[in-house]
Order: structure tokens, then sequence, then C-alpha cells
């Protein structure tokens, strides 16, 4: 595990723990098993999710959410069960988000994981979203300790490690980075398939126009609102051509491609900036990307310069675990049932607000 | 007469003086006025004769009010973004609290009542005989600048600053050395951040 | 005349040639002087020892790469006018900061005034090495003047009531918790929000023993209570995180801060009380 510089309070198994993970706070569905063996190693048996696509123009609404979610549980639980070739008596917990989240969705996985405890017999044990992400991210990048950006549709925050807690020290004062980007998506009408920001990002590669976007840090906070209300106020400017081509400077014409461009290179300057605010504030090098939004390689490429001039490194993970997933879930699940927690099945409740610095950290020294 | 040496304005010297007592600040106006006008062979010696910045020396609070102007005026010649015409007059210029150019000459410049007045010279090395050419232009007596602070006229200075009513000023009333230096700090900073202060 | 298209930037020399003081993650601190003078009328070839006049202290907002290089440019303009603006307003407002000597906006540098003095932080017990300041014994000579940055030039203590002693001119902790709520009073009354409020960003400066706030980079106008508040929490909680003890220190603050808002101070109150409860942040929705 890392965290080796001070002696972790987590010591290696005696044996082999696994544990199934159960992912739903939002139009993911994802279950995964993970393995931490006598070694200290962890292994990823299975990594299963499925997700729920809207047409273009449409998000997703929490009931629809939620059906979609049970109708297709127990397929994904299966494939996950199957591709780790384990039975589900080889568990030692079941582990679920408890939130934040939406309600509905939330709530379907949740009671899912509750049969499914009753059902074989296993603790349940209840994570915070962020948390797994954080896990999963160092996990799988080796980080040490770094300063984490946690970047999603629902959460922007600028998180670093601190005396068992993962503290916030930035955040979105408003709506989260994904969440603005995928609006805007929605206003010129892009796919909602794989994703809305992956097709954003594939629009901004032929961008080439920087439009003037209000730009507002305060301190390590960022606020994204004023950005999205100003990015689509341009759909409606008289230079606006929706169905153009981003083509010479001659022409004094704005098209798709150029807003998204700038919307990208104007919100993710402003996440780079409290995020190196954040790494020079407690003195790290290091730098973790998680989250859906994560996965935009030009944020990686843009935080990649800074974690340099800085003399340091920036970690990132790709689609599998940057998108919501259940191996996240049961990563952090258990590690914290390693340390003991569980979740008592009167307790398995779920809650859409959970601020990741309410987790305590026992894992870590 | 003092100078002040700027390393990274290729070595510019400004030479600057301070005048009491002058007597031909009409002539001097006049003679400015003249050199900008006369285009010929003429017009070039005469205007060599007045190259300097001739300003009133009443509604300079500090030698540092000065110096912030002129150091304003050569970072906008060196980087090629003088407002107006040449270092002398963007002095003027970086004095006034407006950006209107003639306001700045006719308020900070030499006008025909003027006694008191504060010649600079911007050059880029050491000029001989500059002093002497300084008082062949003035009739007057060349003072040291410990003299500035008797002459300056702070409620001129308050209201081309609009500092009546400032609560800087009122929190300090009755304590006067304590007014000047707030005036005096305010003013110097204005000048400073003239390029950003709209 | 000036211009040469060969050399660099002025502002670019004048860096090269000052002293680094910091290098944070936005600016770098540089202590530089602006010009050389001499009185005699002579050049530096003639012999004459050319004297630097007062230091300013250079701000530079160097450029970030991974920015986009319009985006950068026009941040680091706004930014330093920004700054520039907010310490303006300040004094004309009658708060104590420094004032402003040069202004480049091309290079990226704000030149202010160089306070010479020592922050609150280094001070104050627990900041600094001074931690120990309570075991000194009493010493009631004024030291003749603050030639070298020593414990002696600023405080000496007995018990709560540390001594500082500058030059002719002593004052309390007391006294300085009570100037530290009266500068940041005026500020909020000309609706600043300093944004960045620790006892790192106050200096007592050394000949008049003035409470100067300093490094207006995250300022910003609002008439809002809710960001007032905000400020004196985010003061709060670096009070709290460096100096031991320091619930005393912090209700001192207040009370100066209280009796100079008058009516202004109970709206203040009551939202101070709610995001104390809160933390600074809202709770949101993942």
């Amino acid at each position: 595990m890392p965290g080796r510089r001070r002696e972790s309070p987590l010591k290696n198994p005696s044996r082999a723990y696994i544990a199934l993970g159960l992912e739903g706070s939002a139009n993911k569905l994802g279950a995964g098993v993970i393995k931490h063996a006598v070694d200290g190693s962890t292994e990823v048996l299975s990594n299963v999710r499925h997700t729920y696509i809207t047409p273009p123009g449409e998000g997703f609404l929490p009931r629809d959410t939620a059906q979609h979610h049970r109708e297709w549980a127990l397929t994904v639980i299966k494939d996950a069960v199957a591709k780790a070739n384990i039975t589900m008596h080889d568990l030692d917990c079941i582990c679920y988000t408890k939130g934040p989240g939406m309600g509905a969705p939330l709530q379907s996985v949740a009671l899912v994981a509750r049969t499914l405890s009753l059902l074989y017999e296993k603790p349940l044990v209840g994570v915070n979203h962020c948390v797994g992400h954080i896990e999963m991210g160092r996990q799988v990048t080796g980080a040490q300790n770094p300063v984490v950006l946690y970047v999603s549709g629902g959460n922007t925050q600028v998180i670093a490690y601190s005396r068992q807690c993962y503290r916030i020290f930035g955040e979105t004062l408003d709506i989260a980075v994904g969440n603005c980007l995928d609006r805007f998506a929605r206003v010129i009408n892009l796919s909602n398939d794989p994703s809305p920001g992956y097709n954003i990002e594939q629009e901004a590669k032929k961008g080439k126009r920087l439009v003037p976007l209000p730009y507002t840090t305060k301190g390590m906070d960022v606020s994204l609102s004023g950005i999205l209300t100003s990015i689509e106020a341009y759909t409606s400017d008289r230079r606006y051509r929706a169905q153009g081509s981003p083509c010479e400077e001659s022409e004094d014409i704005i098209t798709p491609a150029d807003l998204c461009f700038s919307l990208q290179e104007t919100v993710f300057s402003m996440l780079v900036e409290i995020t190196e605010r954040a790494m020079a504030h407690i003195g790290s090098r290091e730098v973790l990307i998680v989250g859906g939004v994560g996965c935009n390689e030009r944020l990686q490429e843009m935080m990649g310069i800074m974690a340099q001039e800085r003399g340091g490194l920036v970690f990132a993970t790709d689609e599998r675990f940057c998108i919501d997933n259940g191996i996240m879930i049961a990563q952090a699940g258990l590690l914290s049932y390693r340390m003991g927690f569980q979740t008592p099945l009167t307790k398995s409740t779920c809650t859409q607000r959970f601020r990741t610095d309410e987790v305590h950290v026992a894992w870590r020294s | 007469m003092e100078t002040y040496y700027y390393s990274q304005f290729n070595h510019a010297v400004v030479h600057v003086a301070l005048f009491d007592d002058v007597t031909n600040a009409a002539a001097i106006r006049s003679r400015i006025v003249q050199a900008a006008r006369n285009l010929g062979v003429d017009g070039n010696t005469e205007r060599k004769a007045v190259n300097f910045a001739f300003i009133d020396a009443r509604l300079i609070s500090s030698p540092l009010h000065l110096q912030t102007a002129i150091y304003q005026a050569l970072l906008s010649e060196a980087q090629g973004q003088l407002r107006t015409k040449t270092v002398h007059s963007e002095i003027l210029w970086a004095l006034n609290p407006t950006n209107n150019i003639t306001e700045a000459i006719r308020r900070y410049g030499v006008s025909d009542e003027s006694t008191k007045l504060i010649v600079v010279r911007v050059d880029v090395s050491n000029t001989p005989e500059l002093q002497r050419r300084m008082c062949d232009i003035i009739q007057g007596r060349m003072v040291p600048f410990q003299v500035l602070s008797q002459m300056t006229d702070w409620s001129i200075i308050k209201k081309h600053y609009k500092l009546d009513s400032e609560s800087a000023l009122k929190e300090v009333q009755g304590n006067l050395d304590r007014e000047r230096s707030i005036i005096d700090n305010i003013v110097v900073s204005s000048v400073a951040m003239k390029s950003v202060m709209t | 005349m000036l211009s040469s298209s060969s050399s660099k930037p002025p502002t670019q020399q004048l860096l090269q040639s000052a002293d680094l003081i910091s290098q944070g993650a936005e600016a770098a601190i540089y202590k530089a002087y602006l010009r050389q003078f001499s009185t005699s009328g002579h050049g530096i070839g003639h012999g004459a020892a050319l004297e630097a006049l007062e230091p300013v202290l250079l701000k530079y907002r160097f450029r970030k790469h991974y920015r986009h290089l319009s985006l950068d440019t026009s941040l680091t303009r706004q930014r330093i006018a920004g700054e520039a603006r907010a310490l303006m307003r300040c004094m004309r407002s009658g708060v104590i900061v420094p004032g402003i000597r040069m202004v480049d906006v091309n290079e990226g540098v704000l030149g202010i005034e160089w306070i010479d003095g020592k922050s609150v932080r280094q001070i104050l017990p627990g900041g600094a090495e001074l931690e120990d300041i309570s075991e000194l014994g009493e010493v009631d000579e004024i030291h003749e003047n603050g030639a070298a940055d020593s414990i002696a030039d600023y405080g000496v203590s007995r018990g709560r009531t540390v001594r500082m002693l500058i030059g002719s001119y002593s004052t309390s902790v007391d006294a300085l918790m009570d100037m530290i709520g009266v500068e940041i009073a005026k500020m909020h009354l000309a609706d600043i929000i300093h944004g960045d409020l620790t006892t790192s960003n106050m200096m007592l400066r050394k000949q008049t023993s003035d409470l100067v706030l300093i490094d207006f980079g995250l300022a910003y106008h609002s008439t809002l209570v809710e960001d007032k508040a905000v400020d004196l929490y985010v003061l709060e909680r670096a009070f709290a995180s460096t100096h031991p003890d320091s619930e005393p220190l912090f209700a001192g603050v207040l009370s100066a801060y209280e009796k100079r808002m008058c009516k202004h101070w109970l709206p203040i109150k009551k939202r101070l009380d709610d995001v104390r409860l809160r933390g600074r942040k809202r709770s949101m929705v993942g």
C-alpha cells in the first residue's frame, strides 16, 4: 500500500481479502471485485460498468437513472463476479456507495447491496464516493501523498490528506465542473455517447479562437456558474455559427468548437491554479487527478506543465478508473473493513450530502 | 541639482533641479510654444535649448512624487508606449490624474505666473554644462530639494486628486504632518498606478 | 531615445539586479532599487558615490505556461490592476497599506513600498523563533534603535502582555490586537475584502509601529456581509493554526473591530457565527 514512509496503521493481511464494490451515485452503474493479497499487493479481479445514456440535449433524471440501475444491477454484478472468477461466498464484504450523489439511484444500489448482504451473510461497508476515487487513484498510480484534484459531474474539490482526514482545501462555490461541461454540451446539442465531456474535448481540439469568459478563482475556490451563463450567451451572439467550422482568422465568426476550446482553456486554467495554490500551501509536489473529468487529456496536459514547473509530478488514471466505477468503492471499502469498520444493516442508509472530510481515514498514518 | 541613474533604462541619467523666485516664467512658456511651432533649423536649436520638463513645483508633494512620474515616463518611452510627444511631456502627463494631455500641461507645466519651478532633463549620459544651460533659461535661484516641502500647495493637490472628503484625511484632522504624509502616499501611488487606474 | 530593440525590457533588467526574497505559486517577491542617486551634479565617472534611494518590493507575476498565452496575459494585467486598485482604495479610506511605487503590466510587475519591520506572525508567540518568549524577563530600558533584527527589537515579555519596544515606541500585545481589529474594520468599511488574512500578511513597521496590512493579491470589492464574515473567519483559523492560546488574542481583534464597525457589526457577527458552524464551505450535493 502507498504511504509507507511513516508506519501505516494498515498491516499486511494474514490471508487474502476479497471485496465487491457497487457504485451508482450518478448515471453509471458499476460493480467490481478487488483482492488484497497477503504480500500487501492489490489486484483488480473485475471492473464492470454500464452507463445510462440519454439522447442529445437531455440530462439524466434521478427517477429514470434509478430505473436503469435496477434493470441492470443483476447483469452487471453477475458479470463482475464471473469475470473475477469467484463466487459470492468468497467475498469478505460488500461495499456500496453511501453518498454523495443522486438520491434515487443511490438508494436502488444500496437496496441491492443490502439484499446481497442478507442473502450471502456478508457484512456491508458504506463508502464515501469521493474517498473511493482518491483511494483508487492512489492505488493505480502509486502516488504517495498527493494533492488530489477531484473533478466530476457532481464534484470539484482540491483535497489533501492531513491527520486521518481528506481535507478539502478548495472547491466549487456553485456548480461542479463536469456539470458545467455537460450542460454546455446540451446547449450545443453534442451527443451524450460515450459522455458529453468526451465530446466537448474532441470538439475543443478543433477550436482556435479564445473568447473572453469570466475567470473566477477565489483563493482556493472556484465559481463556475457565471462561466456557463457567459458561454451560453455566445451561442446567441451574431458572430456565432452553429454549423460553422473553425476557419481562417480572417473571418470574424465563433464556432461551437471555439466555444468548447474557450470553455476548457478557461475552466481548466482555474482548476490548475487552485491546485497549484494548494500544493504551494502544503508543500507537496505530487498531484493526482481523479473523477470523470480527470480523463480529459487537455486537463492532464495542463496539470503536467504546472507540476513540471514546480519540479513535481502529475498522476492521472484512464477512463476505467477515472469515471465512476465499482472497483473504487471496493478498494476504499476494503481498506476500512480491514481496519475493523462495518456498516450495520440498520445504518446502511444513503445520503445525498456526504462531505469528503467527514470520513475517518483510519488506514493511513 | 540632483541626478538619478537608471541602469535598467540603458543607463539613462535624469537631472532635476528646483528653482525659486523665478521671474521669467512667461518668457519660458512662450519659448516652449515657439520651439514647438517653429519647424526649421532655428526651431531645432530652440527645441534643444528648451528640451526639459518644466514643472510647477507647488503641485509636487515630495521628491518621490517627482521620481515616480519620471519612472513611469521612462517606462512608457522604453516600451514605445508614450501617450505624448516626448518623455518630458510624458512626465507632465504622468503627474495629472486624468488622461487629458492639454490639462496636464496647463496644470503641471510652467504658467505665466509660475515662480517655483522644477526642471527635469532625461538624457542618455551626463550632459556637460547642463546646470549652466538650465540657469541660462531660468532667471531664478536654484535651491536644494529640501525646500520643496515649503513650496507645496496642499490644497490644490487635494483638489486635483479629489481628496477633500476622503475618510483617510478626516481621520487625521488637525495633525498636519500625518495628513501630508497620507496625501503624499496617495498621490505618489496614483502616479505609479496611472496605467491601470481605470 | 531610450528604447532599444536588442536589450531586455527594463523591468526584466531590474528584476535581474534585484534580490529574490520569496517565490510563491503565482508570484516571486524581490527587493530592488528603482534608481541610484547623487546630489553632486557630477556623474559616475567623476568618482561621486552613488546611493540607492528607498528600496521597493517587486511582485512579479511570472508567466504560467499551462495557461493559454492571451488568457495568461489578460489575467496578469487584471490582477496587477486589481491589487493596485485595492491598495489605492485602502489608502484613500485610511487603511494603512504599502504605497505603490511602479506598475508594469506588460512584464507583470507591481512595485510597492518596502515595509521595514516584522510580520505579526513573527512577533507573536508560536509564529517564529519567539516561542519561549514568556520565559524571558522583563526589560525596561528602551533599546537605542532597531538596527539589528533581534528579539529585543520587537518584544520582551512577562506573561500575556508582551511588550514590544521599537525605537522609542513600545506597545503591548493587547494594543497590537487592537490595531489589527481597527485596520481590518477600516478596510471592511471601504468594502474591500482582503481574501487572505493571516498573521503573515500584517506587519509592524519598525520606525512608527504602524500596523500595515500587506499582500492584496486576492483582494476584491464586495459589500456582502458574508464576504466580510468569511474574511474574519479565515483570520480566526489562521490565528488558531499558528499561535497557541490564540482565543484571547483573536477576541481582542474582534472587540476592536466591533467598536470600529459600530452598527455594521451586528449582521457580520451573526454571519460569523453561522460561518463558524458550517466551516467556510457550504455542504454540496454529490
